[in-house]
């Protein structure tokens, strides 16, 4: 019996193996298909998910791999759900309120979404991600007033937030309210420069203010109209990068869980490490360990820009999904690692022991995160 | 060029490279595999603004290098003066080996990009 189930084992695998390998070469739906079902077969359905992921991604038209794959997501989201909700039973945290919600909001139960955002802001009323849950509801039922209260409040409390600020821009305009708007999108570009989608959203506030008052246009807000270029510093802003129009900097609104500052800790005392840095999906700092020269939020929703820029596409950039990236800058380097719904971010020297850090990533992952 | 991207690609664990304008336009390409090169150029070329950026506000200086990893393969994306070098790698490669081949290429596409 043992040898014919190590004979089956290395038959699953070496067809595995021989699938990938057809899929790096010449990839189909069919192949990725086969190899979602091989993974199943070998018992490892998150892996047959993520391939799936990957195949729907590649061909959005192929019916089959697309259907497969949103059962897939389905299933998966579920015993996400349940996971959540046991841990805001055990270990409550406004980020678990977030995902729940989005999770419920995901599968179309709104009385459920609009619950857990309920509880999430009642237990935890400073943390902006399950603000935005909220605004996005009400954006979806054209509820536009609603909306507006719950993104503002969703900015105030976290000034970086790119998906915030841009609901609250395309709601703003919605309400008729394009100085506003060009307003929040001005904000987004001081962190996000030359994001198309948004300088696209600015040409068309700004053609809206322009018809409606043409003098105003060019003093709003002091940039180029339709450039394409990055945006230069709004004028309202001051050096030290905070948007002068969004409300001071918020008390630190999450929990920075003990495990994961230490586990920060430990990994800025490698050698050649100069701060290191945990975001959530939203860009939101959930704990961080940085020079006092650098603004907390503003490196967070840099390296979510970038972040999102590469995962967004990486499957069009043929290297599947996104794990990891190394930014070799002239003075220094950032290395970003995703892990679940978090991105790690560590600022290093030039000269800092790859090796090293990618064995200290490694120990950060499996004691501070499990935990 | 293309005679650069041939000899990168005769390197281990190279799927296929590409030089493109920062404005996303490729200027060659060589990949051994089916990828959509034009949408790979437009990519890189906003993944670059993107670091530009990023890299000025944290003070870390010019952009030089991203690699990428990700399930299927790495990607490497070099600044090249006025221009991006993207390498698609294996996702087993022996990194130590391939950079001195990427090196090697981005020194040609700059001194090739000045003639």
């Amino acid at each position: 019996m043992w040898l014919f189930d190590k004979y089956v084992q290395w038959r699953t695998d070496s067809r595995i193996h021989s699938l990938e390998q057809g899929l790096a070469e010449k990839p189909t739906p069919q192949l990725y298909l086969q190899l979602a079902d091989a993974h199943k077969e070998a018992g490892n359905q998150a892996k047959s998910a993520q391939v799936l992921k990957l195949g729907a991604a590649r061909y959005p038209n192929a019916p089959e791999i697309v259907r497969r794959q949103a059962d897939a997501e389905k299933a998966e989201r579920e015993m996400e759900k349940k996971r959540l909700v046991e841990r805001i039973q055990s270990h409550p945290n406004p980020i678990l309120y977030a995902r729940l919600a989005e999770l419920y909001k995901a599968d179309d139960e709104l009385t459920r979404t609009i619950d857990t955002c309920q509880r999430g802001i009642k237990a935890f009323p400073k943390y902006g991600g399950t603000y935005l849950v909220l605004g996005q509801i009400f954006a979806d039922k054209k509820q536009w007033p609603e909306a507006v209260a719950q993104l503002e409040k969703s900015v105030a409390l976290d000034k970086y937030n790119y998906l915030a600020l841009k609901l609250l821009a395309s709601v703003y305009m919605q309400l008729d309210r394009p100085t506003d708007a060009i307003q929040r999108l001005d904000d987004i570009l001081f962190f996000a420069p030359g994001d198309e989608g948004i300088l696209e959203l600015q040409r068309k506030a700004r053609a809206i203010v322009d018809a409606a008052n043409p003098k105003s246009i060019a003093t709003q807000t002091g940039a180029k109209t339709g450039s394409g270029k990055p945006q230069p510093r709004p004028s309202s802003m001051p050096n030290v990068g905070r948007p002068m129009s969004l409300p001071p900097a918020a008390p630190k609104v999450i929990t920075k869980d003990q495990a994961l500052a230490k586990g920060l800790a430990d990994l800025r005392l490698v050698a050649g490490v100069n701060g290191a840095i945990l975001v959530d999906q939203y860009g939101l700092i959930v704990a961080a360990n940085l020079d006092a020269s650098l603004d907390e939020g503003l490196v967070g929703a840099l390296i979510t820009n970038v972040y999102r820029t590469a995962s967004n596409h990486s499957v069009k950039l043929g290297v599947g999904q996104f794990e990891e990236g190394v930014i070799e800058g002239a003075d220094g380097n950032i290395h970003i690692v995703q892990f679940d719904d978090m991105i790690l971010t560590i600022f290093a020297k030039s000269d800092a022991k790859h090796g090293l850090l990618e064995k200290s990533i490694r120990d950060f992952a499996e004691t501070a995160l499990n935990k | 060029m293309r005679a650069i991207l041939a000899q990168l690609n005769k390197t281990q664990g190279v799927w296929g490279s590409m030089v493109v304008g920062r404005d996303g336009i490729i200027i060659a390409s060589d990949f051994s595999i089916d990828v959509s090169e034009q949408q790979m150029g437009a990519i890189a070329s906003q993944i670059l603004v993107a670091l530009d950026g990023a890299l000025k506000r944290i003070k870390l200086g010019e952009f030089k290098r991203f690699m990428i990893g990700g399930s299927e393969n790495k990607l490497a994306l070099i600044n090249v003066g006025q221009t991006i070098l993207v390498v698609l790698l294996r996702r087993d490669v022996n990194m130590g080996l391939v950079n001195v081949d990427i090196k090697t290429a981005a020194d040609a596409v700059a001194k090739n990009s000045r003639l």
